[in-house]
């Protein structure tokens, strides 16, 4: 018995240092608490979207608390019932799913606190939307593909995280956009899960399998992008396959102005979160909000 | 009757859990006013179901000598399978549910078989289980999440009676069943004889395989209730739900100091382990602190939790 109280004594100073690195609730005067469950904190646009958030969080004195939900929708949905029993004025929720992040949002609206859903979208509609219409980037990532090809040649689809809004968006609108282009053949897709190393491995098969015959490949976002512009250059194919993807993150950015890849589309994660938290801020001082939902348009970057 | 449950509570390995568990919660308590309010206690119960009834289910494994890595993959297929068969236009949930029952057993089955039949160490047999069965949640869902799930489904997830979340009736309820079933049964005698000693066992006649095969399948069917009540929970069956669920539940039932090497173990010690992670879980997060420091502190307890377990035997000795 006296050794078990010891090393449970030990299990406890072990957690104990953990327990100091916690903030202490601060008394006197009340900032406003806004609660941040983002996707995943490996992936750099949902990085730059987190800064933009503690930038402007920071420039209008709100306490932000950002947590990773490292892609796991049930990780999620309990971050934000945990969000809920710290009595948050506010919630930002950067969906992990479509569907199966849904009952995050609904339990916030339940417990009466305003919830803002930044780049992705969910199934419950929230207080307050704010991204970019990921149909519309697909399409303008197609259509470069087919002016680069003069309509004609095969494309090759790596696809995001399957059940995702913007991985279903970004399908559906490159759908859409294929359609105008009876000479445009999509030979296969896949996911690669939003990954790089997931997607360099997919490329790297497909190499094998369809060689030469590749023409294009778009993916649904950068990460995967430049792993399959790696697996082209590893292949010494990089010259002869265009290369789009989609969000502008810095990576990508540098391999485009390099000439290493085609072009990325652009989606601005600095607007994206500064608008969410300008939204969030607004709901907590219960104004009524002009817009519900704010829409950051694409642009196409090719290194000029 | 309460002496000797304190009793038995003190001289058991269980006894150091709950004390540390007591502590924690005051510790956290002292540091937000928000821990120890009804709701919040109703979340942690809420969250902590699903590794529970896993980690249940596992005690039975662990006791019999055995592991079971396969449970986060079960759950995968049984949620998928429940959620297929649980679509808002055509589903039935009274088909879906016991469909995917049947599903966990007989994947538990067929580990509980290979493992009697070829004597290949149980490790080697669940870890390709695991890979077989994420396979196979991948291909009926088509790698897809499975989603636009009944309203009845929901509610086994997202519905409460009297103000408790059915989740935690759940909970309840297996943990109810699984004590029983350990303590007061001649299967749960057997499945510590065979953990203590196989062989001593076999020759005492303990038909030694077919309880082995009863453990995994009662694990299947386990780990088929959490996939059941995750993907009600998130109201989508997803292939990759539950990825690394079995780590969890096995820290739960190791930290409640059920032993490695088989023999001995209780459930009310997995319990108390399960809302020892779920309580440091939940603290952390109230506390702000990164989600990335709540992981290394449970893998610190965990192998804290086995030093102890090896500590305490050598003295017994």
């Amino acid at each position: 018995m006296k050794t078990g109280l010891k090393w449970s004594g030990l299990i406890l100073l072990a957690t104990l240092f953990v327990f100091s690195c916690g903030k202490k609730e601060k008394d006197g005067k009340k900032k406003m608490v806004i609660g941040v469950s983002m996707l995943s904190m490996q992936n750099e646009f949902i990085q730059k979207v987190a800064q933009s958030l503690e930038k402007n969080a920071e420039a209008n004195q709100v306490e932000l608390i950002v947590i990773d939900a490292e892609r796991s929708a049930l990780k999620q949905v309990e971050q934000v019932e945990n969000f809920i029993s710290q009595q948050v004025d506010a919630i930002i929720l950067n969906p992990c799913e479509f569907d199966a992040s849904s009952p995050a949002v609904l339990k916030a609206k339940q417990a009466g606190i305003p919830i803002v859903n930044v780049n992705s979208s969910t199934k419950e509609s929230p207080n307050a939307w704010v991204g970019s219409d990921d149909k519309e980037s697909a399409k303008m990532a197609i259509d470069f593909i087919a002016k680069k090809l003069n309509g004609k040649g095969n494309i090759l689809m790596i696809q995001g995280y399957m059940g995702q809004a913007a991985q279903i968006d970004r399908e559906a609108g490159a759908m859409v956009a294929l359609k105008n282009y009876p000479g445009l053949k999509l030979m296969t897709s896949q996911t690669g899960e939003w990954d790089r190393a997931k997607s360099m491995a997919l490329m790297e098969n497909w190499i094998q399998s369809y060689g030469t015959q590749i023409n294009a490949v778009f993916a649904q976002n950068d990460e995967m992008g430049l792993g399959a512009m790696q697996a082209l250059m590893d292949a010494k194919m990089k010259d002869k396959v265009i290369v789009v993807s989609v969000d502008g993150i810095g990576d990508a950015m540098k391999a485009v102005k390099a000439k290493k890849m085609d072009a990325t589309i652009i989606q601005d994660a600095e607007n994206q979160g500064k608008k969410a938290m300008e939204l969030a801020i607004q709901l907590i001082q219960k104004k009524t909000l002009k817009e519900k939902s704010i829409q950051i348009p694409f642009q196409v970057y090719v290194g000029n | 009757m309460i002496k000797k449950w304190k009793d038995d509570l003190l001289k058991s390995q269980s006894g150091g859990i709950f004390i540390a568990l007591l502590v924690i919660c005051f510790l956290i308590s002292t540091q937000t006013s928000r821990f120890l309010t009804e709701t919040n206690l109703m979340v942690i119960l809420n969250q902590v179901s699903v590794n529970a009834i896993l980690a249940f289910g596992v005690t039975f494994v662990i006791i019999s000598g055995g592991i079971d890595l396969s449970l986060g993959s079960m759950l995968a297929v049984a949620g998928v399978v429940a959620a297929m068969y649980s679509k808002s236009e055509d589903g039935n949930i009274w088909i879906a549910l016991p469909l995917a029952l049947i599903v966990g057993a007989l994947m538990g089955a067929i580990n509980g078989w290979i493992i009697v039949l070829s004597k290949v160490p149980p490790f080697i047999v669940t870890l390709g289980s695991m890979t077989i069965a994420r396979g196979l949640a991948l291909i009926i869902s088509d790698g897809r999440p499975v989603s636009d799930l009944s309203e009845s489904f929901n509610f086994i997830g997202n519905g409460d009676f009297i103000g408790i979340p059915i989740p935690i009736f759940f909970l309840l309820i297996t943990f109810v069943f699984c004590t029983i079933l350990l303590n007061k049964t001649v299967f749960g005698r057997y499945v510590k004889a065979i953990g203590g000693n196989e062989t001593a066992s076999f020759v005492a006649g303990i038909p030694v395989d077919r309880i082995k095969c009863w453990v995994y399948i009662l694990s299947g069917i386990f780990a088929a209730i959490g996939g059941i009540l995750l993907a009600a929970r998130i109201n989508t069956g997803q292939p990759n739900a539950g990825l690394g669920f079995e780590l969890d539940a096995i820290a739960a039932v190791i930290i409640g100091g059920t032993s490695t090497r088989g023999g001995k173990g209780s459930i009310i010690g997995t319990l108390l382990g399960v809302l020892f992670i779920g309580v440091i879980n939940n603290g952390l997060d109230l506390m702000n602190v990164s989600a990335y420091w709540q992981q290394v502190v449970m893998g610190g307890i965990i192998i804290l939790a086995v030093v102890i377990d090896r500590f305490y035997q050598n003295i017994k000795k």
